[in-house]
């Protein structure tokens, strides 16, 4: 029996640690990427909806807020990213499993995206304006609150964007895409300077 | 930039989330072998293509995928409203007042 898969980076050898970009002042930003220990996503039907909450609660031991507002407990992260339908995440390896025996067909769909999608985290002074120049959201404070998660896309590639800080925000990206997306990220970065962690 | 309500998320967003989806409100016939020819054209084909408000289906294809209606003026590019799909087509002439 082989050894458990080891988790490659998709994007090896293209975020590699450093400073890049305008290096005349402090970095405007830094990003990083992450790679999810347990990334899953359930779906409820419409009636259903309620017994999922539960059935989500009783897995994870948080308690899904209403709209886009993010449910954070521990490790454990609980994003919207739809009607009846939200990323559950932990640092655990058998989420899924979990919430499948909680959640039966009866209540609702759920799939893994543990290997589907990459964190790329982005932090920093300008991180608003970084985003801003490529993404067709308002990032202000105001529009986009600490604790709040956003569905969106750069040109084809779909984004789930959570704001974690002030200055700090975790896009959750198709892994195919990522590498695309890094150059994009990276190209956008470079004129406020940025270091990679 | 044009923005869309999508009363799903209940937000207003920048269009390229957005899919059109053709005309809205048409009923797939219950049973399509009992349709002529003609019948059957008439439901794959023939649009109003108004010159005006449109009752028309679009996708939040970025954002939580699901279908809506919407009426749309096809002369200004202006949203008159969006509603959720099953709901009933909206009264034009109360949206035309509050345009006003």
């Amino acid at each position: 029996m082989a050894d458990a898969i080891e988790k490659v980076s998709p994007l090896h050898a293209l975020a590699e640690p450093g400073r890049f970009g305008d290096t005349s002042g402090e970095p405007g930003v830094g990003l990083s990427e992450r790679l999810c220990d347990s990334l899953v996503q359930v779906q409820a039907w419409p009636d259903s909806i309620s017994a999922l909450k539960k059935a989500v609660k009783s897995v994870t031991g948080a308690s899904i807020k209403p709209g886009n507002a993010v449910a954070t407990k521990g490790d454990v992260v609980l994003m919207s990213t739809g009607p009846g339908r939200w990323l559950v995440e932990d640092e655990t390896d058998d989420l899924e499993v979990r919430l499948r025996k909680a959640i039966g067909a009866d209540i609702g769909a759920v799939t893994a995206l543990t290997h589907a999608r990459t964190v790329v985290s982005i932090s920093g002074e300008r991180c608003e304006w970084v985003l801003a120049s490529g993404i067709a959201l308002d990032f202000s404070a105001d529009a986009f609150p600490v604790g709040t998660a956003k569905l969106s896309h750069h040109h084809e590639i779909g984004l789930t964007i959570h704001r974690t800080g002030d200055q700090a925000f975790d896009l959750y990206v198709v892994t195919s895409m990522v590498r695309s997306f890094w150059g994009w990220i990276a190209r956008a970065s470079a004129e406020v300077g940025y270091t990679v962690s | 930039m044009l923005l869309i309500h999508c009363p799903y998320c209940d937000e207003t967003l920048p269009e390229p989330e957005f899919a059109y989806a053709g005309e809205a409100h048409i009923d797939r016939p219950a049973d399509p072998q009992q349709l002529s020819d003609e019948e059957w054209r008439d439901f794959l084909f023939i649009r109003t293509n108004a010159k005006g408000p449109h009752y028309e289906r679009w996708r939040h294809i970025n954002g939580c995928a699901r279908f809506f209606n919407a009426v749309r003026d096809t002369v200004s590019d202006k949203f008159l409203t969006t509603y959720k799909a099953g709901e009933a087509r909206p009264d034009l002439a109360k949206l035309l007042e509050g345009q006003k």
